[in-house]
């Protein structure tokens, strides 16, 4: 080619590149403030995209999982948790129902970004529903339950369900025995505490179990005796002498003693009952 | 049978040499390797993506080369004049289609053995090389056998594009006859629920070979049901190329 | 023994678009007896391959009957017997000569002890032997054609048929072809070939064919169909003045001082000797005109010649003596 023809040609290369890319910048600064990812809402749900996906839907539902994460994982714009149901639950749930990830990803939206733990425990009823063989759901949802909703009766029974499944975390039996605890019934939780102690197959649990169970037996005994202190006043009129004024006024049977064999503590003049033993666990 | 044996050697000979085939292959194992990539945008499990994707690649790519080397095979042949000299030989019409069609699957099976090993390399090095996902390859196997068995069907009499859409078409319906069913169930009794009833048989039910969310799940898949999926895949196919030979019997070449 | 029997097929072919028909054989009757090279000739398009086609089996008649060695072409036995070389034939180019010969071989269910060896042999009957292992795709035309026939011989089969077998070959090529066909007969096969090429057929056919319109319009042995009774004689003089010639002739051109003159009696030749000496001019050619295949082949085609102009041809320049 001759050199005019070179240039020419260079030319119309440079021009036809920098009309595309000058194109392309305008597009970008116009189109930047609008929400790409929120397009997500518009999926038709998952019945109608299994169909679409031609016996694909599992890699489908992964897709559109990846998809989603990218989508609420960017903090510099807002998004919307009104669409989390649909994109968890009626697409990814529908094209691939055992895909626990997606129950666990919606329910962690929901519950940490939209402070709707109600929403969450929705969707991982749901997952659980579908998946009852897998034991994080419940988990999850025990965990929600008692962190943010304080709804002890409610995590207990998930923990409950939880620990049912075979091949579940062991620690799951713990925390429902603890749940009673956080509910105010230490009897049933000093109960199951015990459970967990007496069939423990390594130190660790035995050792975590053996201070659930120290503490609350204390606590139990302490609550017990100032219990029947007060009511010795009540007849009496004033506060006993001793606590074996209790066994001898008919309140108590026998003077317990705590766990580490040490008697429990009575001041007369307050009528405060107190236990020597310290506890194990640091909240106390 | 020998002679039958000799035209599914030289097919696979010949299918071997196809660039067609290097080409797909290669995407494929790409889309196995951009599987890791792909895994760490992901929380949560990393496995099911990789394991989603390889399986889909294998079995996508097992179909599209079915379907790009099959409908060429028999068109070919016609189309260049090399049947002259076979045809005319001692050789019964249906011995060539099938030998074509035996040559075809033996090249299927290497492809898919090739993809499944860099499959399950990829796997080992992620520590996910799961026996469990096997059976899976293995019913893909049967698809793609089927598959083949269309695009040959289609082949021997329809040109290349006609035939490579006719397969497609089969293959996207054969994945969603399951859907039939649904639609029989809302229709009023009567010639709608026939015809339908009708179609289910009579298409492929493709979806019976796909055991992919259970592998992937590691829901147990019943032997017995593996088992008849093969059956009906193997008696599916050989219908098809029953009906191959006949149509190739009775032909003229111009 | 009748080798192969066509009796009364008849061919259509859909035009391209569908729209119609066109009918390509009409009534074909063609009978092969064995030993004999069989030449079937015609203009293009008048149905020669078309009926090899049917011969062989490409093709099925929509009426009439093909029967090969007494038995219908769809039976296995009858094709054991035969080999087919079809016009322009395309190969398997990635396999070398001898992988394609096997393949062949395997085919036609010879047995995997004789196999090398009868591919050898073919090999070195086409003359490829040396060049057998190199892949089709780098064969010569004339090397195509060539393992086109050892693939059609390598059953040794009673009838070979060839459409158009020597087309594109150059003379050498068409003449080992030639020479490869009266082999065959020699050895007692029996040889059906179409072509165009005349001169081809009349080297080497006993009996030939000749298709006109869907049908055979002539049909017989060579030899009785061209008459061997001369037509003319041709002769070209020079320095000599036709009209002085006391011979009766037709003049057929005239350059300068040559001439050409036909006779039509055998009789006229010596008396034409005579008179060129008596004249004191000079004989430079006598040349006797059979009737040739082409006046037949142009004949039963029904070709007419474009009229000839009534005004003679225009006078030349004389052409220099040659010196010496």
């Amino acid at each position: 080619m001759m050199i005019g023809t070179r240039l020419v040609v260079g030319g119309l290369l440079v021009a036809l590149l920098g009309t595309g890319a000058w194109a392309q910048a305008i597009l970008e600064r116009w189109q930047s403030g609008r929400e790409i990812g929120g397009q997500l809402m518009y999926l038709p749900n998952g019945r109608y995209l299994k169909v679409a996906s031609f016996g694909y839907a599992p890699l489908l539902a992964d897709l559109i999982y990846l998809w989603s994460i990218q989508y609420y994982g960017t903090y510099d714009r807002e998004v919307r948790y009104d669409i989390v149901e649909h994109v968890y639950v009626d697409v990814i749930g529908e094209l691939d129902p055992l895909y626990s990830d997606a129950f666990l990803m919606g329910s962690l939206i929901l519950s940490v970004e939209a402070r709707a733990p109600e929403r969450a425990l929705e969707i991982l009823d749901i997952g659980m529903e579908r998946n009852p063989e897998d034991w994080i759901l419940p988990f999850e949802a025990g965990f929600v339950a008692y962190n943010q909703l304080r709804d002890f009766e409610r995590a207990a029974g998930y923990y409950k369900r939880c620990a049912a499944i075979p091949g579940a975390h062991p620690v799951a039996r713990r925390f429902h025995a603890e749940m009673f605890n956080r509910m105010g019934d230490k009897q049933t939780s000093y109960a199951k505490w015990l459970e967990v102690y007496e069939t423990a197959e390594d130190d660790f649990v035995r050792d975590v179990a053996y201070s659930h169970v120290h503490d609350l037996r204390i606590e139990i005994d302490v609550e017990a005796l100032q219990a029947a202190v007060e009511i010795y006043r009540e007849n009496h009129g004033s506060y006993p002498a001793s606590l074996k004024a209790l066994v001898a006024a008919g309140l108590i049977q026998a003077l317990a003693v705590d766990p580490e064999g040490e008697s429990y503590t009575y001041d007369p003049s307050t009528g405060e009952v107190g236990s020597q033993s310290k506890y194990r666990l640091w909240r106390r | 049978m020998d002679k039958t044996l000799a035209i599914a050697a030289n097919t696979f000979r010949e299918a071997i040499r196809d660039r067609v085939l290097y080409l797909l292959l290669g995407f494929a194992l790409l889309m196995i390797g951009s599987s890791i990539f792909l895994s760490l945008l992901t929380v949560g499990s990393r496995e099911k993506i990789i394991i989603d994707l390889g399986l889909s690649a294998i079995s996508l790519f097992g179909v599209l080369t079915a379907i790009f080397i099959g409908v060429g095979l028999v068109f070919k042949e016609i189309d260049r004049k090399t049947i002259y000299t076979i045809v005319t030989k001692p050789v019964g019409r249906a011995q060539f289609i099938l030998g074509k069609y035996l040559g075809l699957v033996m090249t299927l099976s290497v492809n898919l053995v090739v993809m499944t090993i860099g499959f399950y390399l990829l796997l080992a090095y992620e520590g996910a090389a799961y026996a469990r996902l096997l059976p899976a390859v293995g019913l893909t196997l049967l698809e793609l056998i089927v598959v083949t068995a269309l695009a040959i069907l289609f082949s021997s009499f329809s040109t290349p594009i006609l035939s490579a859409l006719l397969t497609l078409g089969a293959y996207l319906v054969g994945q969603l006859s399951w859907s039939l069913r649904l639609l029989q169930d809302r229709l009023d009794p009567g010639i709608g629920r026939a015809v339908c009833e009708f179609f289910y048989w009579v298409l492929p039910n493709l979806w019976r070979f796909n055991i992919r969310a259970e592998v992937t799940h590691a829901v147990p898949v019943p032997p017995a049901e593996v088992g008849l999926a093969v059956v009906y895949g193997l008696a599916y196919a050989a219908l098809l190329v029953f009906i191959a030979c006949l149509c190739f019997e009775r032909r003229d070449f111009k | 023994m009748a080798v192969l029997e066509i009796s009364g097929i008849s061919k259509s072919f859909t035009t391209h678009l569908s729209l119609g028909r066109t009918r390509v054989l009409n009534g074909v009757d063609l009978t092969v007896e064995a030993g004999e090279v069989f030449g079937l000739l015609g203009a293009n398009g008048a149905g020669k391959t078309t009926t090899l086609k049917t011969a062989v089996g490409l093709l099925r008649p929509e009426q009439g009957s093909v029967r090969l060695f007494g038995m219908p072409i769809t039976d296995v036995r009858a094709r054991a017997r035969l080999g087919f070389l079809p016009e322009q034939p395309y190969f398997y180019d990635y396999l070398t000569g001898r992988e394609f010969l096997d393949f062949y071989a395997r085919l036609c269910g010879i047995a995997p002890s004789r196999r090398a060896a009868r591919v050898a042999e073919m090999l070195a009957r086409v003359g490829l032997e040396d060049r057998a292992d190199r892949p089709l795709r780098k064969f010569s035309k004339g090397m195509v054609q060539r393992v086109g026939l050892a693939q059609a011989l390598i059953n040794e089969p009673d009838l070979v048929i060839l459409d158009e077998p020597m087309s594109g070959l150059d003379p050498i090529g068409r003449r080992e072809f030639r020479d490869i066909i009266l082999e065959l007969r020699r050895h007692g096969k029996t040889v059906l070939f179409s072509s165009h090429i005349l001169a081809d057929a009349e080297a080497i056919c006993d009996r030939v064919a000749i298709l006109r319109g869907g049908k055979v319009a002539a049909c017989g042995r060579l030899d009785s169909m061209l008459s061997d009774r001369v037509r003319f004689w041709e002769a070209t003089l020079s320095r000599v003045d036709p009209a002085a010639l006391g011979v009766p002739h037709e003049k057929v051109w005239q350059r300068g001082e040559r001439v050409a003159v036909r006779i039509q009696s055998a009789d006229h030749v010596d008396a034409l000797i005579e008179e060129v000496r008596r004249l004191g001019g000079t004989l430079r050619s006598l040349v006797r005109h059979r009737r040739t295949l082409e006046d037949l082949f142009l004949g039963e085609v029904g070709y007419e010649a474009p009229e000839k102009p009534k005004t003679p041809a225009p006078e030349m320049p004389p052409i220099p003596e040659r010196r010496g």
